[in-house]
């Protein structure tokens, strides 16, 4: 129960502050002074002066929360709130992960929980199937943390080595002799790319300025804007953002932000009244990470953003242009001048409207524009690509596998909803498939096997919008179900595509599922 | 006195009968001859119930934490030893007046955690207890995990009870019941025999390193350590059969079978009974005909060992973990999970009735039925 409330509360964003101002900026003085005051009781320093395993591990932000959180959880560890921030600020900054160490890996923080991830074999049957490989690939540690760290989990959980892809091995000597050596191997405590990050990370007031974002929002559609971000004193920021939908419905708000490590972002804004978090990474004048709403991580956007002193193209909305027809795209970037390129067959029309952050044309694409995806460049710049199609000839459910959960019904755990879009794919002049980009589509769900069938899992387990959101059943027993089971479902998700009078079908698979108890930062 | 206080002192009463009528159970004596069937749930209870009204006779309070509650009945059916406190002590009531009468943690020294995984049981003449210990030693600021120990206590070494012996035991053991002969079998990566007195270890039945030609390692879950009248100590498993030589997963067989250890004789046996079409967290042979293999989980079963075949399968209301048998067989009791008992006809496997039992959850607690 208590360590339920403790990552409610925790995942409700105790990164990030909620107003600006209300807490000092967290100095460096501060954190080593808590950092003996609180933790040298019982890691002392060894020999070499290093305080005893703290001193020989590096992790995320987020890792260091869990981290604390667990010695208030299991060992007593009496903190306030605003110690632990300072704590985890001062862990991060000083024993973090370099932006190269924690690439592709990122989803954990961004709560992309519908990631399937790739990992060995070993690795996933040793660990993963109790939590996302990401909680170790995200940390630093010499061989003898690895080792420590297997000593904890069985000790604390003994009940891990009886669990199914344990029980058929010799799971204690495996962790010790294979997995510590492969951990150790992969990931160390020195690593090049920390050091190197030290010396190059930059100062803080470097971030403060306007950056031009393009984001999407699955389910609602493309979006973009400006956010304005202030101060920089002891690595907080304020911050503003003013953007729009591609339907010209606004996305705008404020909050405030911390930098950790120089380079991990972390903000609590209010977005129209609703509170969001944003977990980016920020290097090189580029921003990149996902925002989603606080109480519901499943409720995100993906997005990037350019500081207005680096000339960048983000992106072009929509992202796809049909053969033969005319179309207004908006390309979204910092420093944007001239006139776009979109390669032969496509020809600017017009140009709408042009800032440094947006450029609006008209464009029409010639009936034998040759379909395929095209890199679209504007004076020097480029990076985003155009899809020129003829016909769509696949629709892709994504996510093609999904997790919702069901939950309120008085309960302390919120629903967790699916959200899907319809990806239209075409075929190129070499018969290669390439990836249009997202088009409306109808939504619909269907049992996915017999025993889904049998089980009426259509009628309890959820509702499935007409917009690709699906809203999950209620929590809890259900006495009109067999078994009086709870309102869990095995369900096809399927799209309906309409392109030059055909009708195109994608499927998916959405397994509604039980409250997800324990919930951590990190997966 | 206004209707509120009223209500307020009606209330109260009620609460003080309820708990006078709970704490008058306490001594009540088991009646010799009579059939009864323990079972354990949160919070802190340890209930008896008789067989022949179908219905609890006492309940015996537990002290510190529930967990997982497993039990065996004495050999002389006088007292009861039950694993709790989460995995970390063992007790011993007498039946009869719910005293405690023996309570061993199983941690030996100072800053030592140590929990047993269902692993404990009593020996065949009733004077000793045995428990496997895993411990992890707590230092300052890091665990250290130590190697699994078998523990030996004398059962009349009362309520601070001290070791007697102890050796070591591979890892991963649960499960265990003692034979007649003064051996004991322990449930582990594979089941062994062991002597008890010195600590000396054979293989009677390969689980993991079983050579069956054809057959995948079985996989073994099993928690409940049914004490059977007939002495035979069952525990289920799954395998896949392999359709030859490259044992591809896909054109494989899977199969339910059972290990068995008759504790009278020694003797042991491997068998076969089912295709793996659902599962059973529990499964017992028929004291009727042995030929017959019950399973519990979603669905209450029954096949023909011999044919390996289905013959009924019962719908249930929930799911039940734990099946027991009446000494006569006629009857099937299904317990786990929540806090009521069905009660199935061996034959129909139709459900004939329920014992609501006080308090919560059996969660995985073993039901033991017995005659004092």
């Amino acid at each position: 129960m208590k360590a339920t409330r403790i990552w409610r509360y925790l995942s409700a964003g105790a990164l990030a502050m909620t107003a600006f101002g209300v807490l000092q900026p967290a100095l460096a003085a501060d954190g080593k002074a808590l950092l003996e005051a609180k933790c040298k009781v019982c890691h002392l320093p060894d020999d070499n002066g290093v305080q005893r395993r703290i001193g020989y591990q590096r992790k995320t932000p987020e890792g260091w929360l869990m981290t604390i959180a667990r010695m208030q959880i299991m060992h007593g560890l009496e903190i306030s709130d605003d110690d632990r921030r300072t704590l985890v600020k001062y862990l991060a900054d000083t024993q973090g992960l370099a932006p190269a160490e924690a690439e592709g890996l990122r989803y954990a923080m961004e709560r992309r929980l519908n990631t399937i991830e790739e990992f060995d074999t070993q690795s996933k049957e040793m660990c993963g199937r109790c939590h996302s490989p990401s909680r170790f690939a995200l940390q630093r540690r010499t061989a003898k943390e690895w080792e420590h760290l297997v000593h904890f989990h069985l000790g604390q959980w003994p009940s891990l080595e009886y669990q199914a892809m344990s029980r058929d091995r010799d799971w204690l000597e495996l962790a010790l002799k294979e997995m510590v050596p492969t951990l150790a191997e992969r990931y160390g405590l020195d690593d090049p790319a920390w050091s190197k990050w030290q010396q190059e990370r930059p100062a803080p007031t470097a971030l403060v300025g306007r950056w031009s974002f393009s984001g999407h929002m699955p389910t609602r559609g493309d979006l973009h804007g400006v956010m304005s971000v202030e101060g920089g004193e002891g690595d907080n920021f304020r911050i503003s953002l003013d953007g729009r939908y591609a339907d010209g419905k606004p996305f705008k708000g404020k909050g405030s932000a911390i930098l950790f490590t120089g380079h991990e972002w972390r903000a609590n804004v209010e977005i129209d009244g609703v509170a969001m978090r944003q977990v980016f990474s920020v290097v090189n004048g580029e921003m990149k990470g996902r925002m989603f709403e606080t109480e519901h991580d499943e409720r995100g956007l993906d997005f990037v953003a350019a500081k207005s002193d680096q000339a960048r193209l983000l992106a072009v909305q929509p992202e796809f242009l049909k053969a033969g027809e005319e179309a207004e795209l908006t390309l979204v970037g910092s420093g944007l001048s001239g006139k776009p390129d979109f390669g032969p067959g496509v020809q600017l029309v017009k140009v709408l409207e042009q800032s440094p952050e947006r450029l609006v044309v008209k464009v029409r694409a010639a009936a034998d524009a040759a379909p395929g995806s095209r890199e679209v460049k504007l004076g020097k710049l480029s990076g985003p690509s155009l899809a020129v199609y003829k016909r769509i000839d696949e629709v892709k459910v994504v996510p093609g596998y999904a997790i919702a959960r069901i939950g309120d019904n008085g309960g302390a755990t919120p629903k967790v909803q699916g959200r899907f879009e319809a990806e239209g794919w075409a075929t190129d002049a070499a018969g290669k498939a390439y990836r249009v980009g997202i088009l409306p589509a109808s939504w619909s769900v269907e049992p996915f096997n017999e025993r889904a069938a049998e089980d009426e899992d259509v009628k309890f387990a959820g509702v499935m919008q007409k917009d690709g959101v699906f809203l999950p059943g209620d929590a809890g027993p259900n006495p009109a179900r067999r078994m009086s089971t709870n309102n869990a479902g095995n369900l096809k998700v399927i799209a309906e595509v309409e392109d030059g009078g055909q009708t195109l079908k994608g499927e998916g698979q959405l397994i509604v599922t039980v409250q997800r108890w324990n919930n951590p930062p990190l997966p | 006195m206004n209707n509120k206080n009223r209500f307020a002192l009606v209330s109260t009463l009620a609460l003080l009968a309820a708990l006078q009528a709970h704490a008058d159970t306490s001594g009540k004596a088991l009646v010799k001859g009579h059939e009864y069937m323990a079972v354990t749930n949160t919070p802190n209870n340890l209930h008896l119930i008789d067989l022949k009204t179908e219905s609890v006779y006492k309940t015996c309070e537990m002290p510190d934490r529930f967990g997982p509650g497993t039990l065996f009945i004495s050999p002389d059916k006088t007292r009861a030893y039950v694993l709790n406190n989460n995995y970390r002590d063992i007790y011993g009531v007498e039946l009869d007046t719910c005293k405690q009468v023996f309570h061993a943690r199983l941690a030996q020294k100072a800053g030592e955690d140590a929990r047993s995984m269902f692993s404990f049981t009593v020996s065949a003449d009733g004077k000793e207890l045995y428990a496997v210990a895993n411990p992890m030693q707590r230092a300052i600021d890091h665990y250290v995990v130590g190697e699994p120990r078998m523990q030996v206590y004398s059962t009349d070494a009362g309520l601070d009870a001290k070791l007697l012996r102890s050796f070591p035991v591979p890892r991963q053991s649960y499960v265990m019941q003692a034979a007649d002969d003064g051996s004991l079998y322990l449930a582990g990566p594979d089941i062994y025999k062991i002597d008890p007195k010195t600590g000396e270890r054979t293989v009677a039945l390969a689980s993991r390193n079983w050579q069956r030609p054809g057959y995948s390692a079985p996989d073994v879950l099993y928690f409940w350590p049914h004490q059977q009248p007939n002495r035979d100590f069952t525990l289920l498993y799954t395998a896949a059969r392999f359709a030859d030589e490259k044992q591809d997963p896909e054109t494989a067989e899977y199969l339910y079978g059972y290990m068995n250890i008759n504790l009278k004789t020694g003797k042991t046996e491997v068998r076969d009974f089912a295709p793996l079409t659902e599962l059973y967290f529990t499964g017992l042979r028929s004291p009727k005909d042995p030929n017959l293999m019950y399973g519990v989980l979603n669905r209450l079963t029954k096949y023909d060992i011999a044919k390996q075949q289905l013959i009924k399968a019962q719908e249930l209301d929930h799911s039940y973990y734990c099946i027991a048998f009446n000494h006569a067989g006629d009857k099937v009791y299904l317990a786990g999970t929540f806090n009521d008992i069905g009660i199935h006809d061996a034959e129909s496997l139709e459900k004939i009735g329920s014992i609501k039992l006080p308090g919560g959850d059996m969660a995985v607690s073993t039901t033991q039925v017995f005659i004092r």
